[in-house]
């Protein structure tokens, strides 16, 4: 079942007479519980891209589908609404409140989801039931990446977007992340969408997609994709 | 190259920058104002009386003055100038009930005036009149007209040929009843001693007015012993020209001590924080001139002179603005030059603002200095690293129960608070220190209505009060009482110890005249004692039941006066009954009577020598007041701008250093509303517990500053229920109102790069 589509989206900055074409009429569809990787080099256009479906931007023009409703034209507040409900985020620093304990961290998200999860069994599930009450900045990065994907995942969202999941942790640490990403969302049921510029991760992925200079250069689906452990790292 | 940079700082931390400068400015502005205000007061007055000669004594005696007499007394060690003096009420014959102080020195040297227009004075001239030129305009004289001035029925005819203007007469009031002048009805005018000799056929000077530098006590015993006799003898102390603008500068002293003070502590502390933040946030660039090979005396000086740019645009916005405060209350127009009548007012900077001044701009520099250095420690590597805040530590308060139940924004909050603390110390100081000033300002406007409410409501009940001329007879005071069913009181002047003081006779069954005691109920004049204000209570350290010695001018007879009570008053003075007067054998006439008859009823009759109504006396109360509202207005209006100035600055800080996690926040999917909600939360919190402990410490230093101002009035501190309401509403609604102007920053919150980088 389809759950995302791009129609003839574009994403133009304009700063004075400069233009800057960072996604030009992108058209792709993903179905439902899909594991994406978006690959290209920095200033390719893929971080727009997960920023659009993530409804952190708009489009300057094309729409953009997810199940079934057009989120180009949403206002800030309905796109709110929409970050609230349907996406979860990950990012490569993993943007926890400073202020807030491991626990008050995901259980944030009660504040706007409605149907959230229990936040202690989603940090079980990432195995920090010892870290509950620690602040992020008591926790290795991988824990905090860790922390970063209860907190997406309790929103109960149909998908996980990824910027650079692994981009500030070590090799080892980054596979453990990927491998708990990975299960995860199979287990849960989730489309992941993952960007990156690490080749091996794509490996894994159930579709590819390279962009480059703001256009979509291949959009490949992998009949049969490795797992974790079988990637070289 | 540097030095472009550090314009560009400037317009970097615009928000900050301008935020240190007002308050610097605010800060210093309230202090150099108000206390420009009585410096300036007393150089201005004081040099003036100096110029016209204004006598610091003046020696007093029924019968007159002979020429031997005042040569003798000119002839003593340690004695200037003297003079013969005479300074009466007299009725202006072409202006219906006018009154004017008709004045002759005999020496224009002491007690005389300065000419604002006309012919300079002539002390030969046997029709010329010198008159006051304020009196002159309001009434349209002008020079040439003619005049005359009656006199115990002698009239003084003259044309006018000098306006002046005179530290005799600088406040120029007919009696200490009058508390503000009126020169539409009374004014005063100077003739020669020659015209008055021509045209009375006497000399009658009752006055001998002395320039002198002597202590009193020692210039008492060199004219007692020069004119063999004990006389009254009244320092500057006792005049209204002198008395009236010292209370004036007492109480600008008052007003300029501790509430401008508290304004400069707040501008300092907040600068304190914000100077830091900002060095905080520069760290970086600071690692990257080091780094790039800059020597740390180079950047701290660079950084520096940041600091002491704020402190110069600081100090002279808050120089003018001292100006313009001691401008509003000092201006010819106002208040002020009403009540004290001088050529012109100017404007003085005291010395000590300006220590204060340099050791401000040094210390906003030294601030600097040291924020920057801080940052600045260690290695070029170690300068680079951003500045991290310190880390999460658990609260108390999560140990207990109440932090489950604490919804997630309180958390949110309490635990930004405690990570900030300096920051959220500064708000709630801000927050204190506007509602302890409006409280306080507030107050003291509720003090003094309550007392003029109680006094001029409750305390006088009469409609009209007639004072009767000198030489009336007792049948004609009888008569007078009996046709308009008045009470009466007489006034003795008494010299206890060292000064002069009022005695006053009260005869009140119509209770016309009440007496508040210190508890504000009003008590019964009882026949067994005297009854003290309470300035002169304190000052002689007297209570019921002690006795005490008083002596009346021109009589060398002294009486013992028992303390039955303490009273409220407005003047100075101590208060008996007819009936303890007879029984200690103190004589009196009978000066005053107070009746129910509107003024307008009351017949013009030679007995009677003016009558006022108690509304022209709460008038001219009022006007007195209006001085001391400006000065509350201006407390108020500072007040705020400060609280709006400090929590603004605060706020965007905060907005700043939450940035990520409003970003993240927002990324999650919490809507601009509820992140506003959030911020404005926090602040509604410290506004509250900011007036919780500000309102008690505003009652604080209210009762502080009415207590300093106990040799002015006796006034009980009275706090209105509207002031605390005001203020809450005030201080509260500021608060949110700065909250909202920064919560509105946060739909400018770009998600996508405030999630790139590191925490």
């Amino acid at each position: 079942m389809q759950i995302v589509e791009f129609k003839d989206v574009s994403r133009i900055y304009k700063s004075g007479d400069h233009e800057l074409k960072a996604l030009d009429g992108v058209n792709f569809s993903l179905d439902e519980g899909k594991f994406v990787v978006i690959l290209g080099p920095s200033g390719a256009g893929k971080s727009t891209l997960l920023n659009l479906l993530g409804g952190l931007d708009s489009p300057t023009s094309g729409k953009i589908i997810v199940e079934g409703k057009d989120i180009s034209t949403l206002s800030n507040d309905e796109l709110a609404e929409y970050r609230a409900a349907a996406v979860g985020f990950v990012f490569q620093f993993y943007n926890l409140v400073p202020t807030l304990t491991v626990r008050e961290n995901v259980a944030l998200v009660r504040e706007i989801a409605k149907d959230s999860l229990s936040p202690e069994e989603m940090l079980a599930e990432v195995g920090l039931s010892d870290h509950l009450n620690n602040f992020p900045s008591e926790l290795s990065g991988g824990e905090q990446q860790r922390v970063s994907i209860a907190r997406a995942l309790a929103k109960n969202p149909k998908i996980l977007l990824c910027d650079e999941p692994t981009g500030a942790l070590d090799s080892e640490t980054g596979v453990l992340i990927l491998k708990l990403l990975m299960s995860m969302a199979k287990g849960y049921g989730k489309t992941i969408v993952i960007v990156t510029h690490n080749q091996n991760i794509a490996k894994m992925a159930d579709v590819v997609i390279r962009v480059k200079n703001g256009k979509i250069r291949s959009f490949d689906e992998q009949q049969s994709p490795m797992s974790a452990d079988e990637v070289e790292w | 190259m540097l030095f472009r940079k550090l314009w560009r700082t400037m317009g970097l931390y615009k928000a900050q920058f301008i935020s240190m400068v007002i308050m610097i400015a605010l800060g210093i502005g309230i202090f150099v104002g108000f206390n420009m205000e009585w410096v300036s007061i007393d150089k201005n007055t004081n040099g003036f009386l100096e110029q016209t000669g204004f006598a610091d004594y003046r020696i007093i005696s029924e019968n007159g003055f002979s020429k031997e007499d005042v040569e003798s007394i000119a002839s003593l060690t340690g004695i200037d100038k003297a003079a013969r003096y005479l300074s009466v009420q007299a009725d202006v014959k072409e202006r219906d009930g006018d009154t004017i102080s008709f004045t002759v020195t005999e020496n224009a040297d002491v007690s005389g005036f300065a000419l604002m227009g006309g012919e300079p004075y002539d002390a030969n001239s046997s029709d010329g009149i010198w008159l006051s030129d304020k009196y002159a305009s309001a009434n349209g004289i002008s020079l040439g007209d003619a005049l005359t001035f009656r006199y115990k029925n002698i009239e003084f005819k003259g044309n006018v040929k000098g306006l002046i203007k005179s530290g005799e007469h600088m406040v120029c009031v007919r009696d200490e009843t009058q508390l503000m002048p009126d020169y539409k009805t009374h004014g005063f005018a100077y003739i020669s001693p020659a015209m008055y000799k021509e045209t009375a056929g006497f000399e009658y000077y009752p006055q001998i007015n002395v320039l002198s530098k002597l202590e009193k006590k020692k210039f008492t015993d060199k004219v007692d012993k020069a004119l063999d006799t004990t006389l009254m003898i009244l320092t500057k102390d006792e005049t209204v020209s002198y008395a009236g603008p010292q209370g004036e500068i007492d109480e600008g002293k008052t007003m300029g001590s501790i509430l401008p003070v508290l304004f400069l502590l707040i501008a300092v502390l907040t600068m304190v924080t914000t100077m830091h933040r900002v060095a905080a946030k520069e760290k970086t660039q600071i690692g990257t001139l080091k780094a790039l090979g800059f020597k740390d005396k180079r950047i701290l000086r660079h950084y520096t002179s940041y600091a002491f740019m704020i402190g110069i645009m600081g100090t002279a916005s808050g120089i003018a603005l001292g100006y313009l405060v001691a401008w509003l209350v000092l201006n010819p127009n106002g208040m002020m030059a009403t009540y004290i009548d001088i050529p012109d007012w100017k404007l003085y900077l005291p010395w000590f603002c300006v220590v204060i001044l340099v050791l401000i701009l040094a210390l906003i520099t030294l601030i600097g200095f040291l924020s920057v250095r801080q940052m600045l420690k260690g290695n070029a590597a170690d300068a680079l690293r951003p500045y991290i805040p310190k880390k999460m530590k658990r609260l108390l308060l999560e140990k207990t129960v109440i932090w489950k139940k604490l919804s997630f924004g309180a958390k949110w909050n309490l635990r930004d608070s405690m990570r900030h603390k300096s920051r959220t110390l500064m708000s709630l100081i801000g927050v204190v220190g506007c509602a302890l000033i409006v409280v306080a300002a507030l107050g003291m406007g509720d003090t003094m209505d309550s007392f003029l409410d109680m006094y001029y409501g409750d305390a006088l009940h009469y409609n009209s009060r007639i004072n009767l001329s000198e030489q009336v007879t007792t049948e004609k005071t009888n008569e007078l009482i009996e046709k308009y069913e008045g009470d009466y009181s007489a006034s003795v002047a008494v010299q206890v110890g060292e000064k002069a003081v009022s005695l006053d006779v009260y005869h009140t069954p119509g209770d016309f005249v009440r007496f508040p005691d210190e508890n504000n109920n009003f008590i019964e004049i009882e026949d067994d004692g005297v009854y003290l204000c309470m300035r002169l209570a304190k000052e002689f350290d007297l209570s019921e039941g002690d006795t005490f010695r008083v002596s009346p001018y021109g009589s060398d007879k002294t009486y013992t006066l028992k303390v039955a009570g303490v009273i409220r008053s407005v003047s100075e003075n101590m208060v008996i009954s007819p009936e303890y007067a007879d029984s200690i054998d103190l004589p009196y006439t009978i000066n005053s009577i107070y009746t129910k008859t509107a003024k307008t009823d009351i017949s013009s009759d030679d007995a009677v020598a003016s009558v006022q109504s108690k509304q022209a006396i709460i008038d001219s109360f009022d006007s007195m007041m209006e001085l001391m509202n400006l000065m509350i207005l201006i407390f108020i209006i500072a007040a705020i701008v400060l609280g709006v100035v400090v929590l603004y600055n605060l706020g965007v800080m905060s907005y700043t250093e939450r940035y990520r996690e409003m970003a993240t926040l927002k990324v999650v999917g919490f809507k601009d509303r509820k992140i506003g909600a959030l911020l404005i939360g926090q602040n509604l919190w410290i506004s509250l517990i900011g007036v919780i402990i500000g309102i008690p410490l505003g009652a604080a230093v209210l009762d502080y500053l009415m207590n300093a101002l106990a040799s002015e009035y006796e006034m009980k501190t009275v706090i209105d229920v509207s002031t605390y309401i005001v203020n809450i509403l005030l201080t509260v609604g500021m608060s949110v109102l700065v909250s909202l102007l920064v919560a509105r920053k946060n739909r400018k919150i770009d998600m996508v790069e405030a999630l790139k980088g590191v925490e």
